[in-house]
C-alpha cells in the first residue's frame, strides 16, 4: 500500500511538476499529475499562491499557467536538507 | 555550613563565559532554523526552534540573576534582592518554562493528533503554564521553589517523551537523551542562583563543560542541515 504523503512532500511535488514543464503548466495538468482530490489541490494551490512560491500568470489568449518563484525554486533546492533536519530531530 | 557567595572574579568570569556561549549557541541555533522555517512553516520546526529562542533568553535571565546576587552579598543590602532580584528570577521561570514545553511539543505534536482549533491555542496554554510558574518564583521569592517546580514539569515532559520512546523503538532514543541532559543540566544550573553553593566550584565547571558540549552536539546537527 502506498503511504499518505505528507504536507511538505505534497508541496514539493506540485512544484516538482511545474518546473519540469519548463516553469509554465496549465491547472488541469497539474492537477491531473499531482494526483490529489481537486478540493485538496485547490488548498493547496492557494497555500502556494498565498506564500509566493508559484505565481499565476495569463497569457494574451487568457489562458492561465502556474509557474515558480523564486521563493519556489528555493524550497525545491532546500527540500532535501528540510527533510534530512524534521528526521534528524523527529519533529 | 557551605560557604556563602561571594564576588570572586575566576567565578564570575567562568560564568559570564558560560552564558555567552551557551547563548551564542542557542540564538545561533534559532537563527540557523528561520530559513527552513520561513519556506515550510512547519509546526515542529517552530517549537523547536523556539526552544532555544526561550532558552537562550532564560540563560540570559539567570546570569542577571547571579550578577544581583553578588551584588546582594558583596555590597551587604538584602531589601536589594527582594526588589530587584526577583524579576530575574520571575524571567527564568518564564522563558525556562515555555522552553521546555516548546521542545517537549515539537516532538510530541504529530502523535497528539490535537485538533487544529485546540492545536492554535497551545501556545496560550504554555504561557498559562509558564506564568504559574513564574508566579510561584515571583511570590515564593526562592530560586528553590522554582528549581522544584522546574523539576516537577521536566519530570512530567520527560515521561510523556519516554512513553513516546517506548511506543516507537524504530526511532533512536539518543536524541531524546540528548534533550534529557539538556533539560538535567538547565536544573543543575538553577542550583547556582542559591544563597549557599550546594556544588563545588571545580564541580560546577565540569557540569558546564559537559553541558555546552550537550547544546553543541544539537548545535553540530542543526548546522548540518542549514
Amino acid at each position: 500500500m502506498k503511504r499518505k504523503r505528507d504536507r511538505l512532500e505534497v508541496i514539493y511535488d506540485i512544484l516538482k511538476i511545474i518546473r519540469h514543464y519548463n516553469n509554465s503548466i496549465k491547472p488541469t495538468p497539474l492537477l491531473r499529475y499531482s494526483n490529489l482530490s481537486s478540493q485538496s489541490f485547490s488548498e493547496y494551490l492557494s497555500e502556494l499562491l498565498e506564500k509566493g512560491f508559484i505565481k499565476e500568470i495569463i497569457d494574451e489568449k487568457g489562458r492561465k499557467f502556474f509557474t515558480l518563484t523564486d521563493k519556489g525554486f528555493e524550497y525545491l533546492e532546500k527540500y532535501k536538507l528540510i527533510i534530512g533536519f524534521i528526521d534528524e530531530f523527529e519533529l | 555550613m557551605p560557604p556563602f557567595h561571594i564576588i570572586d572574579p575566576t567565578r564570575l568570569a567562568v560564568e559570564l563565559a558560560y552564558t555567552l556561549i551557551v547563548v551564542f549557541l542557542c540564538f545561533t541555533i534559532y537563527y540557523k532554523t528561520r530559513e527552513i522555517f520561513d519556506l515550510t512553516k512547519h509546526k515542529g520546526i517552530k517549537y523547536f526552534r523556539m526552544t532555544f529562542l526561550f532558552f537562550g533568553l532564560a540563560y540570559i535571565s539567570r546570569f542577571i540573576f547571579f550578577l544581583f546576587l553578588l551584588m546582594v552579598i558583596t555590597l551587604d543590602v538584602f531589601y536589594m534582592r527582594h526588589i530587584f532580584g526577583i524579576f530575574p528570577l520571575v524571567f527564568i521561570g518564564y522563558f525556562s518554562t515555555i522552553g521546555i514545553l516548546s521542545l517537549t511539543y515539537s516532538i510530541l505534536w504529530k502523535k497528539l493528533h490535537i485538533n487544529h482549533t485546540f492545536s492554535k491555542h497551545i501556545f496560550l496554554i504554555f504561557n498559562i503554564i509558564a506564568v504559574l510558574i513564574s508566579g510561584i518564583a515571583f511570590f515564593s521569592r526562592s530560586p528553590f521553589i522554582l528549581i522544584l517546580a522546574q523539576v516537577l514539569l521536566l519530570i512530567f515532559t520527560s515521561i510523556i517523551i519516554a512513553c513516546y520512546i517506548l511506543s516507537n523503538w524504530r526511532k533512536t532514543p539518543r536524541l531524546y537523551m540528548l534533550y534529557i541532559l539538556f533539560f538535567l543540566f538547565w536544573i543543575v544550573n538553577l542550583f547556582v542562583l542559591g544563597p549557599r553553593r550546594f556544588l563545588s566550584f571545580e564541580i560546577q565547571i565540569v557540569f558546564q563543560i559537559i553541558s555546552i558540549a550537550v547544546i553543541g552536539i544539537i548545535y553540530y546537527k542543526v548546522a548540518k542541515w542549514t
